[in-house]
């Protein structure tokens, strides 16, 4: 690897956490989408912006952007509020037109903007390495980098100064209105944060693959833990390991680095969404047959206990009537059956007919007055 | 322009094309708004183009039938990755939209990229399909386009019942016998192919906005289903045809969003101007309460007091 | 259990029902009379709209069954008629009062058959029932509660079902809408037909259903109101608060907490609404 190459990587690292941070509170508060919506709308910002200033690396482009995704944000909330749409349908209206406005000035103007359709949706984090930021004669590395690490910092300090601020207002906005700070004011302050992430990274990345970083790998640490404190980090990690999986794939394949680096995060979560050790579907699978016979058996002490003494009782806590009512097959009734003898719930009382030990009648009660 | 457009052919066959595709995306649509799926629809166009990309890998042809094959089987398959992803219950719906529309995409790139370092797919012309460009649709496009309206025509006719109470109360349409699952399957493989159909055209990247837009616009003008699938379709192919007669008369202008511009204007005009639930129509019901409420000599004006 | 036909309408037998590892009915065994008014009444979380929704296989039990007219669901599809909870519509979806009744023959009618001027005629006489025939064209949007109610009710009947199921009719309605259902209701019984509603205020239970029964996720008891429905069985069901003393026994029927005495319920702190 050449140090460009050490370069991209580093970068493609960095662009990849700064998406996931803020991605972790996207996924939690249900507006994954909005991350597509911002990341198309805020070309428009970039585009009127060059207009403005002819520069493409004035800090202006990047505050445009930035404000036209929470412009974006506010027009789609005002749509909705009009009850004449519902909220996707808003959502779906509002970012094609801004995005389709910006690709049109773009290929109208395509020779003096500098900025292509391919940039637009693949980014040009190969090309990083050739913008450097050199102050006094001194090369400081790519100026995308630092920009970066600017926007990352930025994160950091907004979620970690404001995380319990954040945790109240996702999981209960009346209650953060109710403790004096305006959940409306935090989801804006958040809404300019996940944009101006959204800028920096697409310029790396592209506009549509900035969607896969900022959800993909917090949706992946999802489904490892349910605590908040932990699914930063591990939202963080994943998107690191993602983006040097998929930079790798890209040197290997000779393509789209972007791609490449969304098509790693898809496979990661994936993994994760089929091998998560408690979520994932294969244990999920495993753990809902364990829990069926498990569930199962509690069924049956229940039922027996319900009809013990009671007039039907003889008809009732029979084995073989079990097949029967319980909806059982044979052959899984026989096995609760042998279960909940070998646990010591219930024993066999002459034939067929069931009865619950002491130890059994206790689970049952304990089960139902749960 | 009117006189261009009669007299050239290719124009004319674009621009048939293009109406069709949008009358077909429009009216399907209609169901995918009303059943507030509008989003799904952005994340089929875009699982939709690792299959275009594949199926040109693997059968070295750039016919319509072949790419819209591809393109449907990925569309499904993303689908079902949506279904598959928020199964386990731990995530919502639209982070797994996110996901699959995001990761799908970017595979489709890598492939994209992949296919261009080597045989020329600049004569592919597979990047056309990102933001679409309606001059390369031919005379059979535009049939292959108006057959698949057709078939989805029909079958919408055909099972309208069970569509209308799908959309509206699907609880109930399973207690009635309606057997839901497989009309939500047959209904939810109609959008895929009236996305897929209009993906050379407009492009993976923006056809869900002709999905939803004219639905929205339709919306407006009318209160029954029936009115709103035909208006929609109505709204969709004037968009479509107008969106690709101005880009076909530019020189490299993609059709996508031009589509989408024509089709935004609408939805803005339809929401501002509706006689019946418009901006303007409910700002003056509201400044004529006020003033009945103020001649009446009542005190302070209803804010807020709902208008049936 | 009672006197009546000996086949009840619905039969329910070790009926349990669980969302991931959660149950939300236990083992629920249950007789609805034929011919009767059946109220479900119990807390907030004790399975009442899950019991009528297994009941209809809406939703899959885990283990137990259903019988209703002594057959399985899918052979007596055509018997049953389904008002569910208006909240779970979009009100604002472009159709008409008329259409929405005519949804009540869909499933008569079967494939690719419209409803023609017969089925027509049925829902506007549905309507005249429920007092909304004036209502007919207009948009479901413009309708209140109650109406919306109202309009449920009569796509409802227009399936000519035998047994009905409904779940909360009277909740949030006018009282020109609890009228117009209670006349429904008795109209119905007069009919011989079957209801089963859940239902949440308790003070008219014994005006309004024949039969009750009282549910928290297990079956606590089930019967005539006058046999059943008693302050006992109320204290067990709502975990020893009851929100209204049954019948107005007792001087401050509707003082409710205090009323209720040592808390029977086993558990120390019953956690309210945790189950929802």
């Amino acid at each position: 690897m050449t140090s460009q190459d050490w370069e991209v990587l580093v970068l493609a690292v960095v662009v990849a956490v700064t998406c996931a941070l803020p991605g972790v509170y996207l996924v939690l508060r249900r507006m994954a989408l909005l991350s597509d919506a911002i990341s198309h709308s805020i070309l428009l910002g970039i585009v009127l912006a060059f207009f403005w200033v002819r520069d493409l690396n004035s800090p202006v482009l990047v505050l445009a952007a930035g404000a036209t995704g929470v412009l974006m944000v506010a027009m789609v909330e005002a749509l909705h509020r009009t009850r004449l749409v519902k909220e996707d349908a808003a959502i779906a209206l509002v970012f094609p037109a801004l995005f389709s406005l910006a690709v049109l000035l773009i290929s109208r103007h395509a020779g003096d903007v500098h900025l292509d359709v391919d940039a637009v949706l693949l980014g040009e984090i190969a090309f990083a390495p050739f913008r450097r930021w050199v102050v006094g004669g001194i090369d400081l590395g790519p100026r995308a980098l630092w920009m970066m690490l600017g926007i990352l910092a930025a994160n950091l300090l907004f979620l970690l100064s404001l995380h319990k601020e954040m945790k109240v207002a996702t999981f209960d906005a009346g209650l953060a209105a109710a403790m004096g700070f305006s959940p409306v004011l935090l989801h804006y302050a958040f809404m300019s944060l996940v944009s101006v992430t959204a800028v920096g990274a697409f310029d790396a990345v592209g506009s549509i693959l900035v969607v896969a970083l900022m959800i993909a790998p917090p949706a992946a640490a999802r489904l490892l833990t349910d605590r908040l404190g932990l699914l930063l980090p591990l939202a963080a990690g994943i998107a690191a390991g993602s983006a040097a999986l998929g930079f790798f794939g890209a040197i290997l394949l000779d393509a789209s680095i972007a791609g490449s680096m969304a098509s790693a995060a898809g496979l990661v979560f994936a993994g994760v969404l089929l091998g998560a050790p408690e979520r994932g579907i294969v244990a999920e699978v495993r753990r809902r047959r364990e829990q069926r016979l498990e569930f199962a058996v509690r069924m049956l002490l229940i039922h027996l206990l319900n009809h013990e003494g009671g007039p039907r009782e003889a008809e009732e806590n029979r084995a073989d009537h079990l097949a029967g009512h319980l909806r059982w097959s044979r052959d899984f009734a026989r096995r609760v059956v042998r279960r909940a003898v070998r646990e010591g719930q219930l024993e066999r009382r002459g034939g067929e007919g069931l009865a619950l030990t002491p130890l059994g009648r206790e689970v049952a009660r304990h089960v139902m007055t749960r | 322009m009117l006189a261009e457009f009669l007299s050239d052919y290719t124009l004319r066959v674009v621009a048939l094309g293009a109406g069709a595709l949008g009358a077909l995306a429009g009216a399907m649509g209609c169901f995918a708004v009303l059943r507030r799926q509008s989003l799904l629809g952005d994340a089929i166009a875009h699982a939709a183009l690792p299959g275009i990309v594949l199926a040109f890998m693997l059968t070295g042809l750039r016919t319509t039938p072949v790419l819209v094959l591809g393109a449907a089987l990925a569309g499904w398959l993303g689908t079902l990755a949506i279904l598959a992803i928020v199964r386990g219950g731990r995530l919502p719906e639209d982070t797994a939209l996110g996901i699959v529309l995001s990761v799908f995409f970017g595979f489709g790139l890598v492939l994209l990229t992949f296919v261009q370092q080597r045989a020329g797919a600049a004569q592919a012309g597979l990047d056309t399909f990102l933001f679409g460009q309606a001059a390369t649709l031919l005379a059979a496009d535009v049939v292959f386009i108006a057959a698949t309206g057709l078939v989805c025509a029909l079958v919408t006719m055909l099972f309208w019942k069970e569509f209308k109470l799908l959309a509206f109360d699907a609880d109930y349409a399973l207690t009635v016998g309606v057997p839901v699952r497989r009309i939500d399957l047959l209904l939810t493989g109609l959008l895929v192919l009236a996305i897929v159909v209009g993906l050379q055209t407009v492009g993976v990247v923006l056809m869900s906005a002709l999905v939803v837009a004219p639905a929205a616009a339709a919306r407006q003008w009318t209160d029954g289903l029936g009115a709103m699938v035909l208006l929609a379709g109505l709204l969709g192919g004037i968009s479509g045809m107008a969106g690709a007669a101005i880009s076909a008369t530019g020189s490299g202008i993609p059709t996508g969003p031009v589509v989408v511009l024509v089709a935004s204007a609408i939805v803005a005009f339809s929401l501002a101007l509706s006689p019946r639930r418009g901006l303007l129509a409910e700002a003056l019901r509201r400044a004529r309460l006020r003033r009945r409420h103020r001649e009446a000599g009542g005190g302070r004006p209803p804010v807020g007091e709902e208008v049936p | 259990m009672t006197q009546g036909p000996p086949e009840p309408a619905i039969e329910v037998n070790d009926l349990t029902v669980a969302y991931r590892e959660q149950p939300v009915l236990w083992d629920v065994d249950l007789r609805i009379r034929a011919g009767a008014l059946t109220a479900i009444v119990g807390p907030n979380g004790a399975g009442k709209t899950t019991l009528v929704r297994a009941i209809l296989g809406l939703v899959a039990p885990a283990a137990g069954q259903v019988r209703i007219l002594g057959q399985p669901l899918a052979r007596v599809r055509g018997e049953v008629a389904y008002v569910p909870q208006r909240g779970t519509v979009d009100w604002d979806f472009p159709t008409s009062v008329l259409d929405v009744v005519l949804m009540g023959t869909y499933g008569r009618l079967g494939w690719f058959r419209r409803p023609g001027r017969r089925e027509r005629e049925d829902a506007r006489s549905a309507l005249e029932k429920v007092d909304m025939e004036a209502f007919a064209d207009r948009q479901i949007r413009q309708l209140s509660g109650g109406q919306q109610q109202r309009v449920f009710l009569a796509r409802a009947l227009v399936q000519d079902a035998r047994i009905h199921l409904m779940d909360e009719p009277f909740q949030g309605v006018d009282a020109r809408t609890e009228r117009a259902i209670v006349d429904v209701l008795s109209e119905l019984r007069s009919r011989g037909d079957t209801v089963v509603a859940v239902h949440h205020a308790l003070q008219t239970v014994p005006e309004y259903f024949d039969d009750v029964v009282l549910l928290n996720v297990r079956r606590v008891a089930s019967g005539p109101v006058p046999e059943v429905f008693t302050e006992e069985n109320l204290r067990v069901t709502y975990g020893g608060r009851v929100p209204f003393l049954a019948r107005g026994e007792g001087p401050g029927a509707p003082a409710s907490e205090s009323a209720s005495g040592p808390a029977l319920d086993p558990r120390p702190d019953p956690p309210t609404g945790a189950r929802e």
